[in-house]
């Protein structure tokens, strides 16, 4: 395979991923809006310092409002991380690995495309917000479900799914470090303001509520909700998952010798990090350390497999 | 709505009476549901879009534009396409003895049957090429070759396009639509498979593979980029032969061999089907300053230790000037009568048929001779008098840049239309690919539709749309 085809297949995913968790933010800050909760200014302060897009659009605007934030976040070009220019970025590396996906994915990835650019292009109609976020999420399941079922299960794969996953854990990693104050130890430290509701907005910001409530039988609290979204091996999002799914896509891509390379090494580093914090978590540096590990874990990987 | 016929129409001979050919195909179209035949029109282009089949007009707003797809078949009976298969054979090989005598010992020259200024100050004629004997002497591997028919018994040829000609990915998707839309007309009629167009490709290249490398070959498709008018043919095309699909940057010449970047290191290239211009090939070479080719590729070339498909230098045979030469060449190298007429074709060169051209510029056609894709010729009959006179200028400042060709009325096609069908004019573009002196011509090719009334322009880059193109097996 070429090194610039794992990298389009890498970045592709990246991309998709940063969709999907995008929409989930903006859907979890729609929601309170709906709601006209009190929490709602102090959420979207979180949502763009997560995306790290508040700087920029404060920029622009005087105060938090929430359907300038919501067309920012969809739209607006001076957000690089707007979701129709993630949606183009993925698909323009779509197209560069045309060769390398089959057509089933391909075209899932373009429809998702067109139904973007069709919706997002004109005026974003309040009441229809809900209906693109759903649309969305459904052509994205749709890309990972031919990804499953029509790939064959090589190197190209693997590529897609540590794009996915390096992804995955950056956003995770984003969101427990701008929050991270409300997951610090109750006994030892009280954030003024604190309480369940703000930890349910994690977990609804990476729409995992439900499955959260259903595990700890409808019991939030903060260590809980940490090692949720940080150890829980069974979790589709947290740091252990998107680790343990990464290792298990670089040993099977480099095949014999994995053990030599720096993307092997520091994937491992990695996982034995988040092990050994199993009980304690309220550590910011910590959280800024796994967060920044896997930046280098990206740039392992583009190193090693000769990416442009 | 009426039919009309003003000109040679293949499919019917006056509104009533229909050709032999289309006979079964009117009839069937006369019992369908017309808001069925809106939909499945409207559903063809949502399959094109979905696939991202797309031809990038460039424009302003930087859009990928959908070639418009007409959901009625251009039919070919088997014995006119018979005549152009023997016809498109002895002008593809005609063309290769040329391109081998023109860079080696231009016999043709020596006998005078072609004047040596029209190779001496032609920018396509490579001086790179000179003495150079491409890997099993083949030049143009790939041909795409536009016929046009003005009567009932004739094709003639337009023009040869050897460089690096589009347009296969279309014919084949176009098929592989009409299937999908209608099953049943091919049950009705029998029609020559087109799609074996890829593994003959795939096996022309293989042989083309240089003597030195003993093995079996990488080959590559060399694109300019996702950004380029035809990226999704080259992705297309690299998807069905089954290989890399490369741009310059993944390229590098190491000790003396071609090589790509894999993700295990780097990787000897044997065949590059490359889709970009000779200019852009190496910077070494040609245009310093491009960044879509290799540089250093021509030293590996010659020493053969790559092929290039379709050879450097080959745009020096499908050169409108050289065009009108083709019966010549082709009596020369194989001592045939043509098979296939070529279209008049005065020469603004020479004296007196630049004096024919200027006085009757209202009456023709003007090309430029290295000009593609339908940019920067004249219509004669449908442009204005101050287009005229700009054009007049521009042929006496440069006349070695011109070409004029009569007016042809071309044939025309009946085409899909919410109130009926309705004739527009067509040409053809066939494919033919070329090893080891062995010409096979894919059954079929692409009929490019003028969508306009009256328009004779059928290039994509200009508005014009397509037609899955059927030979009749029996």
């Amino acid at each position: 395979m070429l090194g610039s085809t794992a990298d389009s297949l890498f970045w592709m995913f990246r991309y998709i991923e940063r969709v999907e968790n995008t929409l989930c933010m903006i859907e979890s800050g729609f929601q309170l809006y709906l709601l006209s909760s009190n929490n709602l200014y102090n959420e979207w302060d979180a949502i763009l310092k997560t995306n790290s897009i508040r700087h920029h659009f404060l920029k622009k605007n005087n105060s938090l409002e929430s359907l300038n934030i919501i067309n920012f976040m969809f739209k607006d070009p001076k957000n690089l991380n707007n979701i129709l220019l993630l949606i183009e970025k993925a698909r323009e590396n779509a197209r560069r690995s045309r060769v390398s996906i089959t057509s089933e994915v391909w075209e899932a990835i373009n429809t998702c495309w067109l139904y973007l650019n069709e919706e997002l292009n004109k005026k974003i109609n309040e009441s229809k917000i809900q209906t693109i976020i759903k649309n969305t999420r459904e052509k994205i399941a749709l890309i990972f479900g031919f990804l499953e079922r029509s790939m064959l299960k090589n190197e190209i794969l693997n590529f897609c799914y540590l794009g996915t996953f390096i992804e995955r854990f950056d956003n995770t990693a984003r969101i427990l470090n701008t929050r991270y104050y409300l997951l610090l130890d109750e006994k030892k430290f009280r954030f003024e303001g604190y309480d369940n509701f703000q930890l349910e907005m994690i977990l609804r910001s990476i729409s995992s509520y439900r499955s959260f409530m259903w595990k700890n039988q409808n019991e939030i609290k903060a260590n809980k909700v940490s090692y949720f979204l940080i150890s829980d091996k069974d979790m589709p999002k947290s740091l252990m998952f998107c680790i343990n799914e990464t290792i298990k896509n670089l040993k099977s891509v480099h095949k014999k010798n994995f053990t030599k390379n720096n993307s092997f090494l520091n994937a491992i580093s990695i996982q034995k990090k988040i092990k050994q914090k199993n009980t304690n978590f309220n550590n910011y540096s910590f959280l800024n350390s796994l967060f920044k590990l896997n930046m280098t874990l990206a740039s392992n990987i583009e190193e090693e497999f000769n990416f442009q | 709505m009426t039919y009309l016929t003003k000109k040679y129409d293949e499919a019917f001979i006056n509104k009533n009476s229909v050709r032999t050919n289309y006979k079964k195909l009117i009839n069937w179209f006369k019992n369908q549901d017309n808001d069925e035949l809106t939909k499945k029109n409207s559903d063809a282009m949502k399959f094109f879009q979905n696939t991202g089949v797309s031809f990038k007009v460039y424009s302003n707003d930087n859009k990928e534009n959908l070639i418009p797809f007409d959901i009625i078949p251009r039919i070919i009976n088997y014995k006119e396409w018979d005549k152009i298969v023997r016809g498109i054979t002895q002008r593809v090989l005609a063309i290769n003895f040329f391109l081998n005598d023109i860079y080696g010992q231009q016999e043709i020259i020596k006998h005078g049957v072609i004047p040596v200024d029209l190779i001496q100050n032609n920018p396509a004629f490579l001086k790179q090429m000179i003495g150079f004997i491409p890997p099993q002497k083949t030049y143009n591997h790939i041909s795409g070759i536009d016929l046009i028919k003005t009567n009932s018994d004739n094709f003639y040829v337009l023009e040869d396009n050897v460089r690096v000609p589009s347009g296969a990915s279309y014919m084949i998707e176009n098929r592989d639509t009409m299937i999908k839309l209608f099953p049943e007309l091919f049950s009705r009629y029998k029609v020559f498979e087109n799609r074996n167009y890829a593994k003959n490709l795939s096996e022309i290249l293989k042989k083309s593979s240089p003597k030195k490398t003993n093995r079996n070959p990488n080959i590559v498709l060399l694109t300019p980029g996702i950004y380029n008018a035809a990226f999704f043919e080259h992705a297309f095309l690299a998807d069905k032969l089954g290989i890399e699909l490369v741009e310059g940057k993944d390229l590098r010449v190491i000790n003396k061999y071609l090589n790509m970047r894999t993700i295990e290191g780097w990787k000897r290239v044997d065949v590059i089907y490359r889709r970009i211009d000779d200019s852009f090939l190496d910077p070494l070479s040609f245009k310093e300053d491009s960044f879509l080719g290799v540089p250093g590729l021509m030293e590996v070339y010659r020493n053969k230790y790559v092929t290039i498909a379709n050879a450097p230098g080959t745009g020096i045979s499908d050169d409108k000037s050289i065009y009108s030469y083709i019966p010549d060449i082709i009596k020369f190298y194989l001592g045939q009568k043509p098979i296939l007429k070529n279209v008049k074709t005065f020469k603004c060169r020479v004296k007196d048929e630049l004096n024919y051209v200027l006085d009757n510029l209202n009456k023709l056609v003007v090309k430029e001779v290295h000009g593609s894709g339908g940019y920067g010729m004249l219509v004669g009959p449908l442009a204005s008098k101050t287009e005229i006179a700009k054009f007049k200028n521009k042929i006496i400042k440069n006349p070695y840049n011109y070409i004029a060709q009569p007016t042809l009325s071309l044939s025309t096609c009946p085409i899909y239309t919410k109130k009926g069908l309705t004739s527009r004019h067509v040409d053809l573009r066939c494919f033919a690919l070329l090893a080891k002196e062995k010409v096979s011509v894919t059954s079929g090719g692409l009929t490019r539709v003028a969508l306009k009334k009256d328009s004779l322009v059928v290039n994509s880059s200009q508005g014009g749309g397509t037609k899955d193109t059927w030979i009749l097996s029996s």
